[in-house]
This record gives C-alpha cells, sequence and structure tokens, in this order.
C-alpha cells in the first residue's frame, strides 16, 4: 500500500488528486487540456473543502508543509485557477483569451 | 459613497486638455515610432526594475532595451550602491552580460577575450595585457548610465545630462507615493506579454476603465462605481507633469463570484498594512512607458506594474508583475492566487483586444480617435506625447 495522499479528513479528495500541480504553469495546462464537465465536478468538491482546507493547512507554517498538505494547498490553487472558467466563461478557456505560449509566467510558483 | 456620478467632471477641472478628436496616426506609423525612440525614450527616466531584484553586492540585471538601441547594466555594488552602465565591453564592444539576471563575486568578465570589470564598472583585469599598445585602462571602465532609485523602484536616463533629477520629473507622482513602503511587498507574479501591437495602443487601452462593463463583461463589469448601472464613473483623475492616475472605488452593491468572497474570507491577517492609495483603486501612467496599479486589498493592499517594451511599431513586450505583501499563511498564499488568476485572464481579454485595435488602426480606414470624459488621462497622455514629438 502507498503512502497516504491526502491528510485522513481530505481523503474524499483523492479522485481530483491529478489537480494536484505545484506550478501555474502546470495548473493552467490542466485547466486547458480539461472539459468543462470535469473541471466542474473539481470546482464543485473543491469549492465545498476548501474553508476545512484553509482551516488545517493554516496550522503549518507555510514553507514547511508535509507532503500530504502540500498536496492539499495544490488543489486549493488550482480552485482558484479553475473558478474563473466555472464562473465567468462557462468554458476551461478565457472567452477572447491570448494565445498562452505568447502570455507566459515568468516566476512560475 | 465619495463618488460623485456626473458627467463631464474632468473637462471641467482640466479644461486646457480639450475636448476634440485626437489624430490615430502616431498609435500605427514608422515615422512616430523613430520620433519616439530619439526624443522620448532617450529623453526620459525609464523604469528598469526594483532594488528587490538585486538584494545582494555582485547580483545585477540586465535588460536590451530594443527602443534605445541599448543594452543597460543595473548592479549592486561591494559598498551596497545601485549603479547602471552600459553592458558593453570596452575592447571591442561584445554584450558583457547575456542573461537577464544574475550574480557575480566581484568581477564580471566578457565572453570575448575575458576583459574583467569590477562592480563599479572599472577594468580590472585584460588578458595579455603587455601585447597591447598604451591601453588607458583606466578610462577603459564600462559606461555609465544615470540611475536613480524612487520607492525602490530602479530607473535610468539615457541622456549625457538628464534635465531634471529622478525625483523632480516623477514631481506629482512622487508626492503621492513617496514612503508608500513598496518595499514591504514582494514579487508573486511576472508575466511576459508578446503582444502584436504598438506599445501605445496596449497603454492607452489599460489607461480607462471606460470598456470594463463591455470588453470584460465576463469578468470584472462591476469593478468600478456606474452611472445607471452602466457607465464607469471615475472617483478621480490627476493630471501631473507628464504623468497621471486616475482613481475609482467599486459599486456600494457589488455583488462578486462566489470565489472571489471564499479569497476575500482566507485573506484577512491580523494586521492592516495599506499602500497610499487615492481610491480602492488607482492607475498611474508614469510616462512614458510605465504604470502602477494599486490596489484596496482585504488587509493588505497589494500593486502591480507594467512596463511596455516598444520592439517595433507593431510588437510590444508588455511585462506584468504582481506584487504582495508576503503570505503568512497557505489562506493568504491561495487568496492572492485568485487575484492572480482573475487578473492574467482578464489582461489576456485585453491582449487580445490591443491586437484587433492595432490591425483596425493599421487600416488607416480612421484618422481621428474620439475620447469620453473618463477618457481624459488618455487624451491628455497624446498631449503629452505631442510635446514631445515637438521638441527640437
Ligand atoms: S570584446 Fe570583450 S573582451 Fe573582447
Ligand atoms: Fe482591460
Amino acid at each position: 500500500m502507498s503512502a497516504q495522499k491526502l491528510p485522513a479528513e481530505f481523503a474524499d479528495l483523492e479522485p481530483f488528486l491529478d489537480w494536484a500541480l505545484a506550478t501555474e504553469r502546470e495548473r493552467t495546462g490542466k485547466r486547458l487540456a480539461s472539459s468543462l464537465e470535469d473541471i466542474q465536478a473539481f470546482y464543485d468538491h473543491m469549492s465545498a473543502r476548501v474553508e476545512a482546507a484553509m482551516a488545517y493547512l493554516n496550522a503549518f507554517p507555510l514553507d514547511t508543509l508535509p507532503p500530504e498538505a502540500e498536496r492539499l494547498f495544490h488543489l486549493s490553487l488550482s480552485l482558484m485557477e479553475v473558478a474563473n472558467a466555472v464562473e465567468m466563461f462557462q468554458n476551461p478557456a478565457v472567452i477572447n483569451g491570448f494565445d498562452v505560449k505568447r502570455f507566459a509566467p515568468v516566476e512560475d510558483v | 459613497m465619495r463618488t460623485v456620478i456626473a458627467d463631464k467632471r474632468w473637462a471641467e477641472k482640466y479644461p486646457e486638455i480639450g475636448t476634440g478628436p485626437v489624430a490615430a496616426e502616431p498609435l500605427i506609423s514608422q515615422e512616430h515610432f523613430e520620433l519616439e525612440r530619439e526624443k522620448i525614450f532617450r529623453r526620459t527616466w525609464l523604469n528598469i526594475g526594483r532594488v528587490e531584484e538585486i538584494p545582494n553586492p555582485g547580483d545585477y540585471i540586465a535588460k536590451d532595451l530594443t527602443m534605445c538601441r541599448a543594452s543597460v547594466l543595473i548592479i549592486r555594488g561591494r559598498d551596497g550602491e545601485v549603479r547602471g552602465f552600459h553592458n558593453v565591453c570596452s575592447h571591442r564592444g561584445n554584450k558583457l552580460v547575456w542573461d537577464e539576471k544574475g550574480t557575480c563575486k566581484g568581477t564580471l568578465t566578457c565572453g570575448f577575450h575575458a576583459w574583467a570589470y569590477n562592480t563599479k564598472g572599472e577594468l580590472t583585469w585584460v588578458p595579455d595585457e603587455d601585447n597591447f599598445f598604451d591601453l588607458p585602462k583606466c578610462d577603459l571602465g564600462l559606461t555609465p548610465i544615470h540611475t536613480e532609485v524612487f520607492e525602490g523602484f530602479i530607473f535610468i536616463h539615457l541622456a549625457e545630462r538628464p534635465p531634471e533629477s529622478l525625483r523632480e520629473y516623477l514631481g506629482g507622482v512622487a508626492d503621492q507615493l513617496e514612503g508608500g513602503g513598496f518595499g514591504e511587498l514582494a514579487l508573486a507574479k511576472r508575466y511576459r506579454v508578446d503582444e502584436h501591437a504598438n506599445w501605445k495602443i496596449a497603454l492607452d487601452a489599460q489607461n480607462e476603465l471606460y470598456h470594463l462593463p463591455f470588453q470584460h463583461r465576463r469578468t470584472i463589469p462591476e469593478f468600478c462605481v456606474l452611472k445607471d448601472g452602466q457607465f464607469t464613473r471615475l472617483l478621480d483623475v490627476r493630471l501631473f507633469n507628464h504623468h497621471s492616475v486616475y482613481s475609482s472605488d467599486p459599486p456600494e452593491d457589488r455583488v462578486g463570484p462566489a470565489t472571489e468572497k471564499l479569497a476575500a474570507r482566507f485573506s484577512v491577517a491580523e494586521t492592516e498594512s495599506r499602500l497610499p492609495r487615492i481610491g480602492s483603486f488607482d492607475f498611474y501612467t508614469i510616462f512614458p512607458n510605465m504604470a502602477l496599479l494599486l490596489f484596496r486589498g482585504v488587509s493588505h493592499d497589494f500593486y502591480m506594474s507594467y512596463n511596455f517594451w516598444p520592439q517595433a511599431v507593431d510588437r510590444t513586450d508588455w511585462d506584468i508583475k504582481i506584487y504582495f505583501r508576503p503570505a503568512e499563511n497557505a489562506g493568504q498564499r491561495v487568496g492572492q492566487e485568485y487575484f492572480t488568476c482573475l487578473l492574467r485572464d482578464l489582461l489576456q481579454e485585453d491582449a487580445t483586444a490591443h491586437e484587433q485595435i492595432h490591425i483596425g488602426l493599421a487600416s488607416r480606414a480612421k484618422k481621428e480617435l474620439y475620447f469620453q470624459d473618463e477618457e481624459m488621462q488618455i487624451r491628455y497622455f497624446h498631449t503629452v506625447l505631442d510635446r514631445f514629438y515637438a521638441e527640437a
């Protein structure tokens, strides 16, 4: 058996672990590569859990999160990434958006 | 609410700026681009970066300024001083530093024949020196560039003798921002946008809020107080010598998206930290190619800078930087991510539009532009341009 991927009380988020991505470039890439249905499913589930996640994560110093807490943190960042796709565009990409290769994050965190 | 919902307030405040149509040609013509090269970018203070980018002695940033046909090296000396030089070797003119950012142990060495310079720009080592002919080594340091710092923002001036100090040049902008505590915030995100549009088209399109309920109808339709729920009304417009600022407050009854509300809750901090804002949002145009954007945050204010670097008449490197007070916990960091994703997505809407505007204007189907009162600050920017174009 592999080690626990997420803090025990957030095991319900395991199906969404492929959204636990460390950099903005990766999170944007995942958003653009996903269907709106998949984004919506992640958004719905994560939105309901993110306040609990913050309460959990805020107990740790930000720069020394244990690995399973860090995955939860990255899932929370991914929620911020996809929020506009659901709430504003109803589309994975920005409508009338720009070529992301020509709109590049430089300091990528 | 402080905002007055009235018409034509800014023309009343600044009647000398006029109200007529403005020529479109400077936005697209090669001739104006060349004028800008000689009469603007070589004659004004240009923001290159911030002091936090070079915190330690030996740290440097280098930037090719296509518009100025120059490459600039900013380096922090062993004595802690920030100095600027032409990034050009005294031997045969090779570009000294090739990377945009780096650090050295006190010596920068040219890649061509290894001439070496210290952090004060002095030439310290010439390989096979005895085989040269009366080399005036003391005079062969790097060519200095006037470099001054305001509130941590590093500016250079390429003229041999700048007509005024950076502080004088910034004038009323400096009065407003002095002591603002910008150094307590740190760069959180940076985007480089490679735009197929004139630099002034890009800047003008940022320099107003009139377009928010329309171009940004999906993203931020309710960012600014609206007259009749439809038309933006700014809180203030102030014109300075060369520069300007416009300010806004959000509508009182603004609802906002669900995740924004979450992000706002996560962003609460025990102590507040504020920037010297006029409204909830201030947009400074610092002539010629910089903008500084101050935002009211939940507990911590944050700011952005834009540098529009012309690459060609129809090509611009739009350098976007977002600065936050460093997050104390995961919640604040996640809250920041919401706002940076929102800014990034809506600036994508803008970047796309800049290119479409360039195509439209380049057709020369329209010779003139029409500015309404809420676009006063763009009108002013064009009068400043005209002033510089007309200089001897
Ligand atoms: S050009 Fe720099 S050492 Fe020769
Ligand atoms: Fe915009």
